[in-house]
């Protein structure tokens, strides 16, 4: 991180090998154009350049803060482009692999998000999937499915104490 | 909001599913409470997890050498700063008070006239003078002297413990590119409450709580008003202003919920 902090094109470039891909790949899904993503992209890293002297390892691992950097200014961007260019929503895991694409540690992260997901049932998925990766609001969810929206924030909370759960141990890899 | 409301709504906070108060208020919280933050953590890195479950995209070439060059040249804009010298950093902090004091409608005019009274510090006079200091202010804010596009200004009012206890307002400017500074008044404090003299401001924020600076006994004017300032390194995320008397006891309290550029304010 210090490099990042200095501007260091070799800190940059490491950074960006390991988690430029899925970085890309997360505002690509939300976003929906190649162009975006790299937009997004680019702004995760400026973001974390900025932020990079807050970054406290002992709080966090570092693939959840940028991951969540990412996510945040999608979802902020999604929000201010309501309707433009937003996503079909398709669930994760019926969407084909690219081959070839990841290098270890991602494949390691990417393992442990399948699996996650697959504890969830049908209905807490597509929840999980409206929330993340579409950035509706819990109230949004529950009047499009016609669902109380105390309904919506149990199961979506049920849903994460899931995922947490199987999330567990992944810290030891 | 207590612990049992922010826990509710940790998950969806994780998920980026809350409306952007409610979200506020959240952070507000796990800004102060280690518990709340420690499950918010937990919650962030299984959301987090979330993000590789994606079918792997590839990136168009070159997107690594344009992020390199984009962090660069942001790297090349901090460093070609002017420097923040001690004086221009105290016509920043003067501007800032008398920018907050005339947004909050304080009376700006009056109140600073008698802090430069008091006052040796001829810079101080000089830009109370020429009434100048909310141009000042703005031409900073707006980048025009060594401000910065991401400079964020945050104000708040601060309430008082029990009723009649007098009242505050607080300032701070956050940049990405210059030193940070925090600025606290306080007005209207009652004879009683200055028995217990001298006054702590503290600001609290996610990563702990940071001395803004003392109210000493004689340290407020006739009407129970007193100001005080400091420059940090970096004051993202201190949002809650805590005032507490000699014994410990918080005198008043106020969150910096307000957002603000001050880009064309009245005095």
């Amino acid at each position: 991180m210090d490099g990042l902090l200095a501007g260091n094109d070799d800190a940059i470039r490491a950074l960006y090998a390991r988690y430029g891909r899925p970085i890309y790949s997360l505002g690509y899904r939300l976003l929906g154009t190649r162009e975006s993503a790299e937009e997004l992209t680019q702004d995760v890293f400026l973001t974390a350049w900025r932020k990079a002297a807050r970054f406290d390892p002992t709080r966090g691992r570092l693939s959840t803060w940028l991951m969540t950097i990412a996510h945040n200014l999608a979802v902020d961007r999604l929000r201010r482009e309501t309707g433009v260019s937003r996503p079909t929503l398709v669930l994760v895991d019926e969407v084909p692999d690219a081959p070839g694409l990841d290098e270890e540690a991602v494949l390691i992260e990417r393992d442990a998000a399948l699996r996650a997901l697959s504890s969830l049932t049908e209905a807490e998925r597509r929840l999980v999937g409206r929330a993340y990766f579409r950035g509706m609001t819990a109230r949004e969810i529950a009047e499009a499915d016609g669902i109380p929206l105390g309904t919506v924030k149990t199961r979506l909370r049920s849903a994460m104490i899931k995922v947490r759960k199987a999330n567990e141990g992944k810290e030891l890899l | 909001m207590n612990c049992t409301g922010v826990r509710d709504r940790l998950a969806e906070h994780a998920l980026g599913a809350l409306p952007a108060r409610e979200a506020a208020s959240v952070d507000r919280h796990l800004g102060w409470c280690a518990a709340c933050r420690k499950e918010s953590g937990e919650l962030s890195a299984a959301s987090a997890t979330l993000a590789f479950a994606v079918a792997p995209q590839a990136p168009g070439d070159g997107l690594d050498d344009r992020i390199v060059a984009a962090v660069r040249e942001a790297v090349g804009r901090r460093d070609h700063r002017p420097a923040t010298t001690p004086r221009r950093s105290r016509l920043v902090l003067v501007a800032a008070v008398a920018a907050m004091l005339a947004v909050l409608g304080t009376g700006w005019g009056a109140v600073m006239a008698s802090r430069a009274a008091r006052s040796d510090d001829a810079v101080l006079a000089e830009v109370i003078r020429s009434q100048s200091a909310i141009e000042r202010f703005r031409d900073i804010i707006n980048g025009l002297e060594f401000g910065d596009p991401e400079d964020q200004v945050f104000l708040g009012t601060l309430t008082p413990e029990a009723p009649g206890g007098g009242g505050g307002s607080a300032l701070t400017l956050v940049s990405p590119s210059i030193i940070d500074m925090a600025i606290v008044l306080v007005n209207g404090v009652p004879g009683e409450t200055r028995q217990h003299l001298p006054f702590s401001v503290r600001l609290r924020g996610e990563d702990g709580v940071l001395m803004v600076g003392r109210i000493e006994r004689g340290g407020l004017d006739d009407s129970g008003a007193g100001t005080v300032m400091r420059e940090f390194p970096d004051l993202e995320g201190y949002d809650t202003v805590i005032v507490r008397d000699a014994n410990g006891d918080v005198v008043m309290s106020g969150s910096m919920q307000t957002r603000a550029v001050v880009a064309s304010p009245t005095p």
